[in-house]
């Protein structure tokens, strides 16, 4: 049977917001090569290390902090390209960074679910991560797979299986955030080859890439650093994630939490020019707050501004961005305060021109699987994108005839006009969908039985079977290198 | 004991967006007087169709239809104020409409009430008005108060008693949505003019104003006009909003049903400036989706959110501050549903100047109050307001000092700099309240909890004995000259 696969809805917009000044962000930049040349970020690699001290930065060699002149920065980032290719197992799939076009995909990596057919929380397993992956094919929102919870059944492969979750289950490009190493991320470029079908497809549509999160204040991750260079070199790309928390792992003030993250994701980014000139880098910035009661980590104060100031500044730096939307703090979807805080969300990250966007389907702070929620979130992001989207003003919508013929006080119910145009005038999310009593129905009620049909329906077209064979044999070879090493 | 009222805290956004570009506005705009000249206006006041004639309008008296050529639209529209001031009881509570600065309001009218005490579902009264008039003073997100319900314990006189209501629980501004008719209208500017104290007071910094619906498509209705005409002459605000409804009081297009609701106000509005020109106006265009199964209205749809906004671009068009349509979900109780549809289309009303809102409080459709929906609406509101707000990047927000004494792998929390600004971070307190029993508590509970605690302890300042008695005797005679009809 053929597979109806709904196109791609991106957000796509004219309309643009600009939350910082020219002034401001120029302040930020300067802000960002003070750190980067006079306190310096540690990496603990070798071999990264010896990358900058090749090219001339200033190497601790003791306490693994580099430190880099301004013009060393700058030099290294003019050979990142600000746009390039997220390819996907089906090219009608790839996605082209442009100027007005946001791609979104799910949130990750969360470590718990709740059971699609019991309904117990229980810890994640690798079929979760194949079920989500088939729904997340399945909506036009979500332009690229990222692995939602942790494949907990694989132990130290995982990250690999998770992979092969998405990759047997969507046809769209897969970004993982947690392969991590030089030898797991190996087999990673491995399974991305058979992806691609060559080693030059892969370059040239790449079906595959990364996150690496640093580490606040001003560190980076020996394992995420040596399998990002990895993936560099490769052509495939790869972002770096800073998540400081203001009051703990950075200043309590925004723009010093800003300033401090945006030092550890260029610092990355700089190693990624030196290593491999010209590989696609992504830039992501995403600052938390503590709870100075309970020293827990909040996502979403009251005080959430210029939440897509980090936008700005990957592209004041040339750079593409990962926004970061949703990531509730609530507990359960269809709660006020899983709305409350994340419905802006789409909404600033279009204005704000973000590339690729994360963030949709988990709760409890990216780590709980409700399989509606991702429904949900897909509703506020529907409301997103029909808010960007320009107004048609034409003879035929202004419909002045039809005014003139129904004249005051009649209706437009037997007009053809109204015939033409009434299955557009309302589109119907979640909310909106009637139950046999003539009421609307609870929205996560719709979400839960959305899901379910989809289970049941939507079947993505399979990888081929040498390629589905290529990839179990790349999965036991790490199997046996990795959890007997 | 007298409690002091909590200063206001508008939103005063940092960043400002244009959604339809100038060329699409003036199309909008030349529709709008295009349906005005050839298609008119319904309009059943004697009075109104008068001042009309007089003012060069094509007016048909069989047919109480008013078609008002293009120059004299513009003429009339010329004497409206782009900015002026609605009063408070209090001055540092009155608002300055200065096209900066955005005030929101509750909701209303509802017409029935989830009991504060026994969550029973009734319907409402006024007390109800009266308890939400102090709820609505206590909080900082809401600048002025629109009576939230119906005082249906006073049938006959119900928006008389719902401004007693208000005036005696509230030192903020008070706009009606409800006083309908030129002998209502008269009570309520004496009412007016108690609390201001004079009638140089009343027109200086008018602590009352009215909004009137239209009916659509492109009619007026009598008492609205009538008791409008009656503000419009005291010199208190007054404004016009069409809830026109896309595919059956209005085209199914967009731009069809904004250019009917737009030619509804715009008629209204040029029908005050003839009567009294310079008497201080607005615009409201809050259209609605037909559903079209049931026929139903619907205030919010996917793509309905974007409609409130360009209400507010058309308002400034025709020079003339706005009322923007903001929260008013379809949710049957204040939920994911209720901040789903309420946040981006309340930003994009701050982005695009909106001066003036309304909305906080219902559910279903402005039907019903749920007493802590107003609190989980401050909460998204104030939400709004910061992230409207610019960023700070001076010298001591970027903190470089503080980030090289910490260095890379260090922690911040010892920090001088993190003690003093981790203070002047705002969060929520609503959410993230802990639980006793570990955990963290459901926002809703804590929103209930919250409002019991304000009307057990927020009492504002009161209006004197004389103003009180002085509204009651109005009342009172309002009473007797409503029983008095009812009789005849």
């Amino acid at each position: 049977m053929p597979i109806q696969y709904p196109p791609l809805e991106p957000l796509r917009t004219s309309f643009r917001l600009r939350f910082l000044t020219d002034e401001q962000l120029d302040s930020l930049q300067q802000a960002t090569l003070q750190i980067l040349e006079k306190t310096g970020v540690r990496f603990p690699s070798q071999q990264a290390l010896t990358i900058f001290a090749e090219h001339g930065a200033q190497v601790d060699w003791t306490s693994k902090i580099v430190r880099m002149k301004p013009d060393f920065v700058l030099k290294a980032l003019s050979t990142i390209p600000r746009y390039f290719l997220l390819g996907a197992r089906q090219p009608t799939y790839d996605l082209q960074l442009e100027d007005g076009v946001t791609y979104f995909t799910t949130d990750g990596c969360g470590v718990e679910t709740v059971d699609f057919d019991t309904r117990q929380r229980r810890p994640s397993c690798k079929a979760d991560v194949a079920t989500m992956a088939r729904i997340s094919d399945y909506l036009p929102s979500i332009g690229f797979i990222w692995p939602m919870v942790s494949a907990q059944d694989h132990g130290e492969t995982a990250p690999l299986h998770e992979i092969e979750a998405a990759w047997n289950n969507s046809v769209k490009h897969v970004q993982s955030e947690t392969v991590m190493g030089a030898i797991p991320c190996r087999y990673a470029v491995e399974m991305a080859e058979v992806i691609a079908g060559s080693r030059a497809e892969m370059r040239r549509r790449p079906p595959f890439s990364l996150v690496v999160c640093t580490i606040a204040p001003l560190v980076q991750d020996t394992a995420g650093i040596e399998g990002a260079l990895l993936l560099a070199e490769a052509g495939l790309p790869v972002g770096f994630l800073a998540m400081p928390t203001l009051g703990t792992t950075a200043p309590a003030t925004l723009a010093g939490a800003f300033a401090m993250g945006d030092a550890e994701i260029i610092s990355a980014a700089v190693l990624m020019q030196l290593h491999a000139p010209g590989a696609p880098v992504f830039h992501s910035l995403m600052q938390a707050w503590v709870d100075p009661r309970t020293g827990g980590y909040i996502s979403y104060s009251l005080d959430s501004r210029t939440r897509y100031a980090p936008v700005e500044m990957a592209h004041h730096w040339g750079m593409a961005s990962l926004g970061a939307c949703y990531g509730t703090d609530a507990h359960e979807p269809g709660t006020w305060q899983g709305a409350g805080e994340v419905a802006l969300d789409p909404f600033l990250a279009g204005l704000a021109g973000a590339d690729i966007v994360t963030g949709m389907g988990l709760s409890e702070t990216y780590t709980l699987l409700y399989p509606e929620q991702v429904i949900m979130d897909d509703d506020l992001y529907q409301r997103a994108r029909y808010q960007l989207m320009n107004l048609d003003v034409n003879q035929d919508t202004l419909a002045l005839d039809t005014v003139h013929a129904v004249g005051p006080g009649g209706h437009y119910l037997g007009q053809r006009h109204t015939r033409n145009h009434l299955r557009e005038s309302l589109v119907r999310g979640i909310t909106h969908q009637l139950g046999e009593d003539g009421k609307y129905r609870d929205p996560r009620q719709v979400a839960i039985e959305k899901v379910d049909w989809i289970r049941k329906n939507h079947q993505p077209e399979p990888l081929e079977t040498e390629k589905q064979s290529e990839l179990k044999r790349i999965l036991t070879a790490a199997d046996k290198e990795i959890c007997k090493g | 004991m007298t409690s002091e009222t909590p200063s206001l805290q508008p939103i005063v956004p940092a960043y400002h967006a244009q959604i339809l570009e100038d060329a699409q506005l003036d199309t909008l705009q030349s529709a709008t007087l295009e349906i005005l000249e050839q298609v008119g206006i319904h309009c059943p006041s004697e009075k109104a169709l008068k001042i009309y004639a007089e003012h060069s309008a094509v007016v048909d008296f069989t047919h109480q239809l008013v078609k008002l050529p293009r120059h004299v639209v513009l003429e009339a529209m010329s004497h409206a104020p782009r900015f002026y001031t609605m009063g408070a009881r209090l001055p540092s509570f009155d608002l300055n409409l200065d096209g900066k600065t955005m005030y929101c309001a509750t909701d209303g009218c509802g017409v029935e009430t989830i009991d504060f005490v026994t969550r029973q579902r009734r319907r409402s009264n006024k007390d109800d008005v009266a308890a939400m008039a102090r709820v609505s003073d206590y909080l900082s997100a809401l600048s002025f108060y629109w009576p939230i319900v119906s005082a249906q314990d006073f049938p006959a006189t119900a928006p008389l008693h719902e401004l007693d209501a208000s005036f005696n629980n509230t030192v903020k501004h008070v706009q009606s949505e409800t006083i309908m008719g030129d002998w209502t209208a008269n009570y309520a500017v004496e009412m007016a003019d108690v609390v201001a104290g004079s009638e140089q007071v009343r027109r200086a910094r008018p602590p009352l104003s009215l909004l009137v619906c239209t009916i659509a498509p492109l009619a007026q209705d009598r008492d609205g006009l009538e008791s409008a005409l009656r503000f419009a002459q005291a010199g208190l605000p007054v404004g016009f909003m069409s809830m026109v409804n896309i595919a059956s009081t209005g085209p199914a297009t967009i731009s069809g049903a904004l250019v009917t609701g737009d030619a509804e106000i715009v008629s209204a509005l040029v029908l005050m400036q003839m009567a009294y020109p310079g008497a201080p106006v607005f615009h409201s265009l809050l259209p609605g989706s037909m559903q079209p199964h049931t026929g139903a209205y619907l205030s919010s749809s996917l793509e309905g959110s974007q409609l409130y906004p360009i209400g507010v671009e058309l308002a400034h068009r025709w020079g003339v501050p706005t009322l923007a349509g903001i929260f008013g979900t379809d949710a049957q109780v204040p939920g994911w549903q209720s901040a789903a549809e309420a946040e981006s289309s309340l930003l994009l009303c701050a982005l695009t100047g909106a001066e003036t809102g309304s909305g906080l409080g219902l559910v279903e459709s402005c039907t019903l109050l749920y007493p802590e929906s107003i609190l989980l609406d401050a909460d998204v509101y104030h939400r709004v307001r910061i992230e409207s707000s610019h960023l700070d990047t001076s010298s001591e927000a970027l903190a470089l000092g503080v980030i090289k004494e910490v260095g890379p792998r260090g922690h911040f929390l010892a920090h001088k700099h993190t003690r003093t600004h981790l203070r002047q971070r705002q969060f929520s307190n609503l959410t993230g309240q802990p639980h006793p029993g570990g955990g963290f508590r459901d926002p809703q509970d804590v929103a209930r909890e919250k409002i019991d605690w304000i009307l057990a302890n927020h009492h504002p300042t009161s209006l004197d004995e004389v103003q009180k008695a002085e509204l009651t005797q109005i009342l009172a005679a309002a009473d007797r000259e409503a029983g008095s009809k009812t009789t005849r």
